[in-house]
């Protein structure tokens, strides 16, 4: 369960904070968040994600409310229970495909399963470059390692900013249902914020900012 | 996976840069390690061959030349005294013992020192194997001296004129080995000790080969009785309370004939008390021909020489230590600054600031050990092979070894300056605002 109440938030050099719809979500339920660029949506998602605070409101996942938690706490909870999804497809330069896997597990306190990870390697199909470092690997490649760094470690919730707004329609559409597939394998919510209306059709809650 | 493994693995993915800070950091230890063991086993060296040996009488020229000559064998000696004279002086009732010596010649270089059996006590030397010599042409040899020229008991060979190893001047006189010393560390190690009769003999030898006229030497030693009859008067008109001694001299003199018109190059001397340095050198030197030199004194000035050469290289190795300093503050700095979104994305995998101070720190002070016990190693290596191959002119190279102390004294001063550049390179990650990072780089 994920819902936020009241969320404004307030930019350094800006006077008047800007407000966000609650949202509310139970089990299983997932959200697209459409908007035009610059009207705040990765603010919203770094809400989400604890990595901004929020002026008035507050965020609450699966009973915790991640505004009360200590910053020490909070980047626990987060490693814990949110899997992101970045934009700039990114991983860390100096470790291998796995490498990256295996220390995502490692911050967010969860035990390495071999089994687990070779399924997961399989599904988004990395097995042929595990040992390979990030600057030896595709861009498809790199994209799906994303997907496969924000679910490894069984979050709660994930939250994906523009996945697909650099994809032809043919690899959009895989994208997201790898993103489904895997939120679901998870029973994570899945929460993705666009601008990119092809997915629309993808997901039956819609919000639009 | 760990936070050690990802450090390795990020100094692994910039080995260059790694390796480039290491050699640097490496670089400016060495020199500061090497500094500091050069530093201190010269003057260990030093201080230790001083060992008892309070006054250094020898002729009349520089009182530090007379030192190095005399007790470092180093030098060339100022000159030669005479054995009568010598004698006179080392009767005061101030000397607890007065050491001659007398020397001229060598064996490869290895200086050939005539003197007593308590010239060995200064060192606390002690027989490896054989015997003290009894009569002349016998020698005992110091460790490194039978290590280096592998001179064993019962060897013999001869020695030649002069201080540095030549085959022009060689002296036909064998000299035999009857006794070699346990080792010293101290520059007993590297002499040939011998009686004086054999430094006497083997001149004597020489001279009545080279003289051409015996006149010319007949007339040599009268003019040296004549003298030293002048210094006898003028001994008791200074001392008349010392009688009785002067009488014993006399007589003592008369018995050793042989004695009066042989030559010493110094007397070492040791006092009964050190209240003796206040007066008795300043007597030597104002009432005769001899001069007396304070080693202590002496070494200290000379110090004070070198030590503008220490400190300079001491600064230098300093200055490079801090560019080693600052190289490893820039290559961390960079990879911070670099890698802010690496570590932006580390910390929404759930790294704490702490853990990514601690992946960094990790990085930097694998940097520092792994340059120091490379510089150490440099060290080591260096210093041995340098030795080895300079011989440093003196045939001495007992180093000493360095002590616990000194390595940490340079451990601890790399660990701040390792602690400092670290410090200042994630000053940026405990300001870092993950949002503006992640949303900024595009």
């Amino acid at each position: 369960m994920i819902q936020t109440q009241n969320l404004t938030f307030k930019y350094k050099n800006q006077k008047t904070a800007i407000g966000f719809p609650d949202i509310h979500l139970k089990e299983n339920e997932h959200l697209l968040i459409l908007g035009k660029s610059g009207i705040g949506k990765t603010t919203l998602l770094h809400l989400l994600a604890g990595l901004l605070k929020p002026e008035t409101g507050n965020v609450t996942i699966n009973n915790t409310n991640i505004n009360t938690l200590s910053s020490s706490k909070l980047d626990k909870f987060r490693g814990e229970n949110v899997g992101l999804v970045f934009q700039q497809k990114h991983a860390i330069q100096s470790l291998s495909v796995i490498e990256n896997l295996q220390a995502r597990l490692f911050f967010s306190n969860k035990k390495e399963n071999q089994n687990k990870l070779n399924d997961l390697l399989e599904q988004l199909n990395l097995t042929a470059c595990k040992n390979n470092k990030i600057n030896q690997i595709s861009e498809g490649q790199l994209q799906r390692l994303g997907i496969a760094l924000s679910v490894v470690h069984n979050p709660q919730v994930i939250l994906a900013d523009e996945p697909t707004s650099s994809l032809d329609d043919e690899n959009c559409e895989a994208v997201i249902n790898l993103l489904k597939q895997q939120a679901e394998k998870n029973k994570a919510h899945l929460i993705v914020i666009t601008h990119d209306q092809r997915i629309k059709s993808f997901f039956e809650n819609t919000m639009t900012l | 996976m760990n936070i050690w493994k990802i450090s390795i693995k990020n100094l692994k993915s910039k080995s260059f840069y790694t390796v480039l800070s290491i050699i640097i950091l490496a670089l400016s230890i060495t020199l500061l390690l090497g500094i500091q063991q050069i530093k201190s086993s010269f003057e260990y060296q030093m201080e230790n061959n001083l060992g008892d040996i309070d006054l250094v009488i020898g002729a009349k020229g520089s009182p530090l030349q007379l030192v190095l000559a005399s007790i470092l064998h180093l030098d060339n000696p100022t000159g030669n005294i005479k054995y009568t004279e010598a004698k006179k002086l080392a009767k005061n009732r101030l000397i607890k013992t007065a050491v001659p010596i007398s020397y001229g010649d060598n064996y490869k270089g290895y200086r050939i020192v005539g003197t007593t059996d308590e010239f060995y006590n200064f060192y606390n030397a002690e027989l490896e194997k054989g015997q003290f010599t009894k009569e002349a042409f016998q020698v005992v040899i110091g460790a490194t001296l039978a290590k280096n020229l592998n001179l064993k008991l019962g060897d013999n060979f001869k020695s030649s004129h002069g201080l540095v190893d030549n085959t022009i001047d060689v002296h036909d006189d064998k000299l035999i080995v009857v006794g070699i010393l346990k080792p010293t560390q101290k520059v007993i190690d590297c002499l040939i000790v011998t009686n004086l009769e054999t430094v006497w003999d083997v001149h004597d030898h020489d001279d009545e080969e080279h003289t051409d006229s015996h006149e010319s030497e007949h007339n040599d030693s009268e003019a040296h009785e004549a003298h030293e009859h002048d210094n006898e008067h003028h001994e008791h008109d200074g001392h008349d309370e010392h009688d009785h001694e002067t009488t014993d001299e006399a007589h003592h003199d008369h018995e050793n004939h042989y004695d009066e018109d042989k030559e010493i190059t110094s007397l070492l001397v040791q006092f009964r008390s050190p209240v003796a340095l206040l007066n008795f050198p300043r007597k030597v030197n104002e009432s005769s021909n001899l001069q007396a030199a304070i080693p202590k004194y002496e070494l200290d000035r000379l110090y004070e020489f070198t030590s503008i050469g220490f400190k300079t290289i001491t600064w230098i190795a300093y200055l490079i230590l801090i560019i080693s300093g600052i190289t490893i503050f820039v290559n961390l700095y960079k990879m911070v600054k670099e890698r802010a979104f690496d570590l932006a994305i580390l910390r929404t995998y759930g790294a704490s600031n702490l853990q990514l101070i601690k992946m960094i720190a990790y990085e930097g002070f694998t940097v520092a050990i792994i340059a120091f016990l490379a510089g150490f190693l440099f060290v080591k290596v260096g210093l041995t092979l340098v030795l080895k191959t300079a011989r440093l002119g003196f045939k001495q190279n007992i180093i000493k070894t360095l002590t616990f102390e000194d390595g940490m004294q340079v451990a601890i001063l790399v660990f701040i300056m390792v602690t400092l550049s670290i410090a200042l390179a994630i000053y940026p990650i405990l300001k870092m605002n993950i949002s503006t990072i992640l949303s900024n780089e595009k």
